[in-house]
């Protein structure tokens, strides 16, 4: 019996450290990729020195972490005092207000911040970033107070009520009482509450991805993207050199622990070691509350112009591999400061504008959301005298469908959204069109793109639609045709292709030109296929400004520099897709200049499709149609679904919260 | 004792601020939840068309109970096996277990991504000892394992801490009494874990049933779409918070009605709080 | 001889209703060792904790030195408590718990040493200054304590069960410790207790309280040997407490018998309480006594037997150094002097009965009393 628990105890633990071994592993390996180790280099480190960016991450969760854990101990502790004194049933209400964010899920407690924030600051106050900083601090206010709170009410119950008389009988006010001896006893139960909030600021994603806006990011939210796209090698660094601090951190406080405990048996003083300890968590949070302030007189007081970039995740050189970093040339040339973040799909990067969430100056929306911008009323009309570069755009991408008097847009690249294959185990007799996408031969190595629109194109060139149709018959039978290759394939992503593709996990993806040519370099055996005869969706990014940019001139340097050829040459080095400046093909890489996947020719530009934007509502039972045919349903006929259901949902909603509100009264649960 | 009352106004803050950053934010999910998307008028539509996730609420909760159950099978042992450790070696597993819980989630389970898929470590590895490959990532079971790895030390840590409390006289008395040690364990430190158990479970249980990104990186295939996914895929890229917001009330009930029975099972012991 | 400094009128205290003290009237005297003595619950720490400032009364007065201090807090009063379990402060020395209040008042660091130091002599605990408090035994944490309180030089101290956690050694050591320090410093000591010896061998006065109510004030003497109702007679010692009736001045009737006592001022045939301690009873030949009854049974209690002797089926409690065999018959006498009085009050009647008697009796419900609070 024994011997089987020490067995398991210890496979246990090697369950649970093989991931993180794994991770160091990767952070001396000289490739990418995490499953092959080419050869040991201490060059990621270096790289994660080198990046600015990456380092600001991590101080921003520090920051976050520090303040967030100051004030949840400062209001936690005079809390747990209040409430100890509190009748005992007054008493149990607050404790069970203090258990909802410890009992529910974390997603419903970022979910419901967000939308308050939402709500209340642009919806009541009419914010123009309702989800910034302090929002954020709040947050993790909100899920750090339970913890210290839980861990020093007991303290404060096993302290013997007398000491405090004992003081006040000694000459001490109740200020003074409290600061001289209960700070004392229930200083363990403060040290333990703190340290778990600490933690679980730094390490938190769920509640921080929900509330974080665009201006202040902390890093387990970027991570996420992160683990999307390829993931650059210097974040296992960081996660190697985190880990060693941590436990570094742990055994120090251990045997801090182990040594006071001795000493308390001891003969000997003991308050010395209590008084650096004290002095040490004084002297951090004094730090904590100077950077900080710092930290906000530098963000807000600075005479720097800021301005607020928003692209799509891997679409600009930012000098990995050689190429030119043109955020930073372009903060050199013009001394305005960029702050540079990115969204997934143009979905996304709606969303987040519509709801005020977040406070941009350039944004690089695709064609047919430009047009649903521009009918809602959400871009600036830029002044085109600050732009001089647009002169190099091509004559053919002026005044185009979406912004037919061109005055809000400038546009940033161009491109097609085809087949990418892996020539090594598709059969060229099976690239056909559009149906590849549906071929039982390759059921499991199919990757499907994951937003409504584009994966709508792809069923509406197979089955000959219009693609902007907005017929709901037409609409259904794509539905239907996307729900027929679902049980075909293996993932439905976005930026997560680079690794599947290139790790050869899956054959046969539908993707963007530019992103096909990156995954291309990566490995050979890629080919990418454009179905010319069944028709491929032809899409421009273009660069607008936001309603509301404060530093609208500054925004328009910023597009102007991108207009540069010289510049938005480099740019295509990096990101592949095709420019709309010929000019900047001098400065491009042969190989893209020339190459009929980055520029198609003429005639085959001919039969490509662009998007418009269809009503909201459209859009809405697209969107709907979508999730239903790839998530939620196994078989697409679901209006069936009896009558009865969605009450008893209703009924299960009700009877959960009334439960909720009966038990949580009694109990108190999770997490230590 | 009786001279606390004075104090009490000390709560004040606290509650406030809790009430205006918990209690009001569900309100405004309700809200939201019974309001239209476009018009913003009051409607039960996005609770009316939620049938249609059942076989997602379904599987979110299976695949969390099951997550759950695995923990504690694996967890009890090991808790068990720390209790009974010499003071400085329970610190030091005690604190084995922690360190993982204080690493990004994010990039450990992306280790098991490179682990489990196809071209990954244990299949080339399986692959060279001349087994073949196996399909081991995006499967069910994937999910499961991610659930279990990640939350595996929030069961260990309460169970840890109930277990190192049992009196070793209860122990020695039932022996006294002539139980044999299985009788011992099955009669008398069990029934003692019982809150344990209870709160590991719920531990494990709450964030596995809400998970997004373990289903995104481990599943992303069939039949592994979790609640947590629609919630995120509402807010994230389909801009309808109005269904998340239904949806969540939904798992916030869920979770709720869950805890809440695994607690009245348990008889009407306090959880623990270690 | 000396003045009044502490003057209780009218002090009521309810919690939630519930009528804690019920008119408390007292005062207490400079230089006085003062004792509260009564069972659990009978309102004597309420009372302390009035006295220090720990509570406010629902009704009356607490007048310190001529002035009303209701609502004087704790830390302005000069007056110092020393807690039931010492709360010795766990993360300061033995040192630095008795610099406390001297560190609050911020006095020169000369000066604390030099008055810390003193108290150590005081309490015997030179040298352990540096100690842990954690690492003290009982009787040395008393004495911190102890200690503690009197550094201040507190015009009065007042200390709520200090011996109750010690075992009997260490506890009579202690009483006669206090003693001392009470008499070599002078300080008011008003002392809560449960344990009739010690309140009567340690104060000056003892105040036995009851439901919230003051049963009697008075010398220890006095209490003992003229205990105002039952409830007195039995809590503070052992008592036999029969019906009986006041036929006149010094002539009393029980057991249908008169018998001659020193009391008077009774109104004639006045039905009253009549005690008899135990160790005042005279045990003789069965011819010569004034009643005769039978052994029922005998403890050996050490320094005498106690005996239950049954006359026409009452039960009494006898204490003697003879022995009586069980089942024999013996005699008593009574002399006028060991016969007490008393009115009959709400207690008549509910003491003094030897009936059920157990010789564990006395050890239950000391047991009771160490769960107060």
């Amino acid at each position: 019996m024994k011997r089987a628990n020490r067995i398991l105890t210890i496979l246990i633990f090697v369950f649970l450290y093989i991931p993180m071994a794994v991770l160091i592993v990767a952070s001396f390996n000289e490739g990418k990729d995490l499953t092959t180790f080419e050869g040991f280099t201490w060059n990621q480190y270096a790289e994660l020195f080198r990046d600015e960016t990456l380092l600001g991450l991590l101080g921003n969760s520090v920051l976050i972490a520090l303040l967030s854990t100051g004030i949840s101990v400062a209001l936690g502790t005079m809390a747990a005092v209040g409430i100890h004194s509190l009748k005992p049933k007054m008493r149990s209400v607050v404790m069970s207000l203090t258990n909802i964010p410890m009992t529910n899920p974390d997603i419903v407690t970022g979910v419901s911040l967000s939308l308050l924030f939402v709500f209340v600051g642009s919806g009541l106050l009419g914010q123009r970033e309702s989800l910034n900083f302090w929002t954020l601090l709040i947050a993790h206010v909100t899920f750090g107070l339970p913890y210290v709170i839980l861990n020093v009410m007991p303290k404060l119950q096993q302290m013997d009520s007398s000491l405090t008389d004992a003081a006040m009988d000694l000459g001490c006010t109740p200020m003074q009482a409290f600061f001289k001896v209960t700070l004392h006893e229930i200083m363990p139960g403060i040290l333990a509450g703190g340290i778990m909030a600490f933690t679980m600021s730094l390490d938190d994603f769920v509640i921080s991805y929900f509330v974080t806006g665009s201006g202040f990011v902390t890093l387990p939210v970027e991570i996420y993207t992160y683990t999307k796209k390829p993931i650059p090698p210097k974040v296992y660094a960081m996660f190697t050199l985190l880990f060693l601090l941590i436990a570094v951190l742990m055994v120090g406080m251990n045997l801090m622990q182990l040594r006071a405990e001795k000493k308390k048996l001891d003969t000997r003083p003991v308050s010395k070691g209590w008084q650096i300890a004290r002095r040490c968590i004084a002297g951090a949070l004094v730090i904590a509350l100077v950077v900080g302030c710092g930290f906000l007189l530098i963000t807000n007081k600075n005479d720097q112009v800021v301005i607020n970039v928003y692209n799509w995740g891997m679409n600009i050189a930012d000098g990995t591999d050689e190429t030119l970093d043109i955020i930073a040339a372009f903060e050199e040339q013009t001394g305005i400061k960029v702050n540079y973040s990115t969204y997934e799909s143009n979905e996304v990067l709606y969303s987040k504008l519509k709801n005020g969430g977040i406070s941009v100056d350039v944004i690089i929306p695709s064609d047919y959301m430009i047009d649903r911008m521009i009918a809602e009323d959400m871009l600036e009309e830029l002044n085109f005298d600050n732009i001089p570069n647009f002169s190099y755009v091509d004559e053919q991408f002026h005044n185009p469908a979406y912004d037919p008097e061109n005055k809000y847009s400038v546009p940033y690249t161009w491109g097609t959204l085809g087949i990418l294959y892996n020539t090594k185990y598709v059969d060229e007799a099976d690239v056909t069109g559009w149906e590849l996408m549906w071929n039982e031969k390759y059921a499991g190595k199919i990757l499907m793109i994951d937003n409504s629109r584009d994966a709508f194109g792809i069923a509406q060139y197979l089955l000959g639609y219009d693609v902007n149709t907005m017929d709901k018959s037409e609409l259904q039978a794509c539905a239907d045709k996307l729900a027929e290759q679902r049980p075909l394939v293996q993932q439905y992503v976005m930026d997560q292709i680079y690794s599947t593709m290139e790790n050869e996990e899956a054959y046969i993806a539908a993707y963007y030109a530019g992103d096909c040519m990156l995954m291309m370099e990566e490995n050979e055996d890629l080919a990418f296929y454009l179905p010319e005869h069944q028709g491929f969706n032809l899409f421009t990014d273009a660069m607008c400004i936001p309603k509301g940019s404060q530093e609208k001139a500054a925004a328009e340097a910023f597009i102007n520099f991108l207009c540069d050829p010289e510049i938005s040459g480099a740019n295509m080095d990096y990101i592949c897709y095709a420019s709309p400046i010929s000019a900047a093909k001098e400065h491009m890489e042969d190989y893209l200049a020339e190459s009929e996947i980055v520029y198609p020719d003429p005639e085959v530009q001919e039969k490509g499709s662009a998007y418009a934007y269809l009503s909201e509502e459209t859009t809405r039972l697209v969107e709907s149609l979508y999730q239903r045919a790839t998530k939620t349903t196994e078989n697409a006929d679901s209006d069936d679904a009896p009558k009865t259901v969605p009450y008893i949902i209703i009924g299960v909603v009700f009877v959960g919260i009334a439960g909720a509100l009966l038990l949580t009264g009694k109990k108190r649960k999770r997490k230590y | 004792m009786k001279t606390r009352n004075k104090s009490a106004f000390l709560s004040l803050p606290y509650i406030i601020f809790m009430v205006v950053f918990t209690l009001i934010p569900l309100g405004v999910v309700a809200y939201y939840a019974l309001t239209d998307p476009s018009t913003g008028e009051f409607t039960l539509d996005n609770l009316m068309n939620l049938s249609e996730f059942l076989p997602v609420l379904g599987r979110s909760v299976l695949y969390s109970l099951i997550s759950a159950v695995i923990c504690l099978v694996l967890g009890y042992p090991v808790a068990y096996y720390i209790a009974h450790r010499g003071q400085v070696a329970q610190k030091i597993l005690y604190m084995l277990i922690m360190l993982p819980m204080c690493m990004s989630f994010l990039l450990r389970t992306l280790a098991w991504v490179g682990l489990l898929q196809d071209t990954g470590i244990i299949n080339n590895f399986l692959d060279w000892i001349g087994i073949g490959r196996l399909q081991l990532i995006r499967t069910p079971g994937a999910v499961v394992l991610g659930m279990v790895y990640n939350y595996l030390p929030y069961m260990i840590l309460p169970l840890y801490s109930i277990i190192v409390k049992i009196d070793n006289r209860l122990i020695e008395a039932a022996e006294d009494l002539g139980c044999t040690p299985a009788q011992t364990f099955l009669r008398v430190v069990l029934p003692l874990s019982v809150p344990g158990i209870l709160s590991g479970m719920t531990m494990v249980f709450v964030p596995a049933v809400s998970t997004f990104y373990i289903s995104q990186k481990l599943g992303g295939g069939q039949d592994t779409v979790m609640i947590g996914d629609l919630i995120e895929r509402q807010f994230k890229q389909a801009d309808n918070p109005n269904l998340g917001a239904a949806l969540s009330l939904v798992l916030m009930a869920l979770v709720f009605l869950c805890t809440g029975l695994m607690n009245r099972f348990g008889g009407d012991e306090e959880g623990v709080v270690v | 001889m000396s003045k009044e400094l502490i003057r209780l009128r009218d002090l009521t205290m309810e919690f939630d209703g519930e009528r804690i003290l019920d008119s408390i009237n007292l005062y207490i005297n400079d230089h006085e060792f003062l004792t509260l003595l009564g069972p659990s619950g009978c309102g004597k720490t309420t009372t302390l904790r009035i006295i220090g400032g720990f509570l406010t009364p629902t009704a009356g007065t607490v007048t310190f030195d001529g002035k009303c201090i209701n609502d004087v807090p704790p830390y302005d009063r000069q007056i110092n408590t020393v807690f039931q379990r010492y709360a010795l402060f766990p993360h300061l020395n033995v040192f630095d718990n008795i610099a406390f209040g001297l560190r609050v008042a911020k006095c020169p660091k000369e000066e604390i040493n030099e008055r810390v130091n003193r108290m150590l002599e005081i309490v015997s605990l030179k040298g352990y200054g540096h100690r842990n408090v954690a690492s003290l035994s009982g009787g040395q944490q008393q004495r911190v304590a102890i200690a503690r309180a009197l550094v201040n030089e507190p015009k009065v101290l007042l200390l709520d069960e200090p011996l109750a956690a010690l075992d009997l050694r260490l506890r009579k050591d202690m009483q006669n410790e206090l003693k001392r320090i009470q008499q070599a410093t002078g300080i008011t000591f008003v002392y809560v207790t449960h344990d009739q010896e010690e309140a009567l061998s340690m104060s000056d006065t003892v105040v036995v309280m009851d439901k919230g109510r003051i049963q009697q004030i008075g010398k220890p003497e006095d209490i003992y040997n003229e205990p105002k109702n039952a409830f007195v007679a039995d809590f503070i010692g052992e008592s036999n407490i029969l019906d009986g009736t006041m036929l006149a001045d010094y002539k009393v009737k029980f057991f249908g018998r008169t018998f001659e006592c020193v009391d008077k001022g009774f109104a004639p045939n006045e039905p009253v309480d009549v005690v008899i301690r135990p160790e005042d009873i005279d045990i003789v030949a069965p011819e010569q006594g004034h009643l005769v009854g039978t052994v029922t049974s005998i403890t050996f209690k050490g320094l005498n037997y106690d005996i239950i002797v049954e006359f026409k089926g009452f039960k009494w409690l006898i204490q003697t150094t003879d022995y009586c065999a069980e089942g024999s018959t013996i005699g008593i006498r009574l002399n006028p002097e060991d016969i007490h009085i008393m009115r009959k009050s709400e207690y008549s009647g509910m003491f003094g009965d030897y009936s059920s008697y157990s010789a564990e009796y006395d050890e239950l419900t000391e047991d009771a009393d160490e769960d107060e609070e």
